[in-house]
């Protein structure tokens, strides 16, 4: 009558074993190595899948080939590079959770490659709790250096108005006289219009208007209708990945590089190869580009061609390697990784690098360095299209005032 | 059932209550996102499990929650005890209004008006940049904690409680509302609307009081999002969430309360885990959910109810 009918003993206990290794799985990873030649962990939360999967796939080549011939070379300080790399699918929410977890699992101090700028932006906060630096090698996002910027951040990348900048001082002596401006909806898109629209307005010429489609539009032709009536002489693209591929496929379609003229902040490769003839024509800033003459680009092209059967690497690509080698002069002048070190160590830091030299400056940790326009060419010999340097620009005329978004001229 | 049931929530309510003292920093971020994406699938629950109301829109609750909070916290200076409670209560009074416009349907059309709604937000997130920070969202959002001595909510253990205090309280309620003549009602309606009605109740204002209610809930678990990932942005309002948080449910048992708690740690769990592992870790959990539907359509927990009892027959 009075037989108990809970659960036995075997079962509990497995109920609660199960349990608790559930919870505590992610301990028994943890690793709590502190040697003097412990690896040297750089945290690479990326968004490997996605509407921008292109880019962090090039962040992620870039720092791998970077890491393999650094750690032939003995790694830096004597310590070996390990690169802990995650998808995020490029939603901020994953990943604030994997670089948390980095921090806490893995006891990982660097960051580098976070590929959104939204993503960026949920970052920063943390970086102090963390104890963490944080060095950008993509993110566009201006207010990074500017309002929203923490003293763990540092940027080695061109950002999205000095991109801008490059276009608009480009433009000054250029025939066209009328704008219009197409952004992504979010921070980068809005950001770089704006600085856009400001110094179309300061060169006294005619913005006509601007309009933003969200991540992930498959149709832009109502946006290219927009373009078309607005009876601008030119239109600047603030667009990238999947986005800026059915842009410029849709727009040779309708013929509108025929009437108006695409200018583009940023001219990337994977675009240009996934378009193909739809980007002739197309006149931007690049943040990097093969096709720069300079020695230090060179040997790192035939680099990159040794180590992928022939390809030419791509923008975000060099500027991987390129954060990745400010990371290097960073941490060998400080003699370590620990933030307290590391962070005066970079302030004011300068190299050589594949874009000639790249110095971070003390008030807001951006990379000053040359801004590039290209136009994308066809070449003897080579079946998808280039992208030709056609001018550069001093990075002191193409970075904007400390901790800010805008320019003096 | 519950003989076998109680002593088993009795030892993880423990196992929970000690968890900040053995596990590692990393874990117990985990283990805090889990309840607060449990709170957020148990509050679905009620509306799916108990009166057979679908919503594909129930990220509308969260992001609501998560963005009212955010913004109280980085502009008010509120504490965040009541910030959280403040933005639950808005996003259950806002809830009433939805809950009496999608209620004018049933089946599949209150179904579509939920999804309508939560993507009408969404489209407001984008838009209304001055509050809302537009496409990035509230970034930095601090702990406040107060002038009443809160200060520990700010903590990692703190907030770690005060999130597990949520969802025992949320639990609760849900609990004793089931349970109650209300929730007989809502069974009720979930079996035969058309019965319930001619009996003499009034089921549109039944269905209303539990959309209300759970979305008070589904607020108050993004109310607790926001202070714990320091942001909340659209994500949180897409459908996306919505088609996560009914996969949590079916997966974790429908209709129990508990199964979707479960169901939304091992949809966390399995999503960290899969992506660690592979780049086509939905694939993977897609196959999963498939799986589950196909073969153990009560979820979770009731594939460990019916194992414990069989054992404890067996003993």
């Amino acid at each position: 009558m009075s037989k108990k009918v809970g659960p036995s003993r075997r079962a509990m206990l497995s109920v609660g074993l199960a349990g608790a290794a559930t919870v505590a799985s992610p301990g028994i990873l943890r690793l709590t190595a502190k040697a003097e030649n412990a690896p040297i962990k750089i945290g690479m939360p990326l968004a490997l899948t996605g509407a921008l999967g292109s880019v962090g796939q090039q962040l992620k080549r870039g720092a791998e080939l970077y890491a393999k011939l650094q750690n032939a070379k003995g790694g830096i300080l004597g310590r070996p590079i390990e690169l802990l790399i995650e998808d995020t699918a490029g939603n901020p929410a994953n990943c604030v959770r994997k670089a948390q977890e980095m921090v806490e699992r893995q006891n990982c101090r660097l960051f580098t490659g976070i590929t959104l700028s939204s993503e960026a932006l949920a970052v920063v906060p943390k970086l102090a709790e963390w104890d963490a630096v944080f060095m950008s090698s993509d993110n566009g996002d201006g207010r990074l250096t500017a309002e929203s910027f923490v003293p763990n951040f540092f940027r080695a990348n061109i950002s999205g108005p000095m991109g801008t900048r490059a276009v608009s001082l480009y433009l000054r002596s250029g025939k066209a006289q009328k704008f219009y401006a197409l952004g992504l909806d979010y921070a980068w898109g809005h950001n770089s219009v704006q600085v856009f629209e400001d110094e179309v307005k300061k060169s006294k010429k005619d913005f006509l208007g601007k309009v933003f489609a969200p991540t992930g539009t498959k149709d832009y032709s109502s946006y290219i209708t927009k373009i078309r009536q607005s009876g601008a002489d030119a239109v600047f693209l603030v667009l990238q990945g999947d986005d800026n591929n059915a842009f410029l496929s849709q727009s040779q379609q309708y013929r509108l590089s025929e009437k108006v003229r695409l200018l583009t902040e940023i001219v990337d490769l994977a675009s240009i190869r996934a378009v193909g003839d739809a980007a002739l024509g197309l006149i931007g800033s690049s943040r990097y580009s093969f096709t720069y003459d300079y020695p230090l680009n060179n040997e790192f092209v035939a680099l990159w061609k040794k180590e992928h059967d022939g390809a030419v690497p791509d923008t975000f690509e060099g500027e991987q390697w390129q954060a990745m080698k400010v990371l290097e002069a960073g941490i060998t002048k400080a003699g370590g990784i620990e933030a307290a070190k590391l962070r005066p160590a970079l302030e004011d830091i300068e190299i050589e690098s594949v874009k000639g030299k790249v110095h971070i400056r003390k008030c807001d940790h951006q990379g000053v360095q040359q801004g590039f326009m290209v136009e994308v060419v066809k070449q003897e010999g080579i079946a998808t299209p280039i992208p030709k340097v056609i001018a550069t620009f001093p990075g002191e005329s193409t970075t904007p005032k400390c901790n800010s978004m805008t320019f003096d001229d | 059932m519950r003989a076998v049931t109680r002593p088993i929530l009795i030892v993880v309510m423990l196992a929970l209550l000690l968890a900040p003292l053995g596990l590692p920093p990393f874990a117990m971020t985990l283990l805090t996102e889990a309840l607060i994406l449990g709170l957020f699938a148990m509050s679905l629950d009620l509306m799916v499990g108990y009166t057979r109301l679908i919503s594909f829109g129930h990220a509308a609750a969260y992001g609501m929650g998560a963005y009212a909070c955010g913004w109280m916290l980085l502009h008010t200076g509120m504490p965040l005890l009541f910030a959280v409670f403040a933005a639950a209560l808005l996003t259950g009074v806002i809830a009433i209004a939805v809950g009496w416009m999608c209620t004018l349907a049933t089946g599949i059309s209150f179904s579509m008006l939920t999804l309508a709604f939560a993507q009408l937000l969404y489209a407001i997130s984008f838009k209304w940049t001055s509050v809302t920070g537009g496409s990035d969202g509230l970034a930095g959002i601090p702990r406040t904690s107060g002038p009443l001595g809160f200060a520990a909510l700010s903590g990692k253990s703190g907030f770690y409680y005060f999130v597990l205090a949520c969802l025992v309280g949320g639990f609760l309620v849900c609990f004793a509302l089931v349970r109650s003549p209300f929730g007989a009602v809502l069974r009720g309606i979930r079996e035969n609307e058309a019965k319930t009605t001619a009996l003499g109740y009034n089921t549109r204002l039944y269905k209303i009081a539990v959309v209300a209610t759970s979305y008070a809930l589904g607020g108050l678990a993004g109310a607790l999002y926001a202070p714990f990932a320091g942001f909340a942005n659209t994500e949180l309002l897409f459908w996306l969430l919505s088609g996560q948080a009914l996969i949590m449910v079916i997966v974790g048992g429908a209709g129990t309360l508990v199964g979707p708690i479960l169901g939304a740690a091992f949809f966390m769990l399995m999503e960290h885990q899969l992506s660690s592992l592979t780049e086509a870790w939905a694939l993977y959990f897609g196959l999963i959910f498939i799986a589950f539907v196909l073969f153990a359509p009560q979820g979770i927990w009731g594939l460990a109810t019916a194992w414990l009892r069989r054992d404890a027959k067996a003993s």
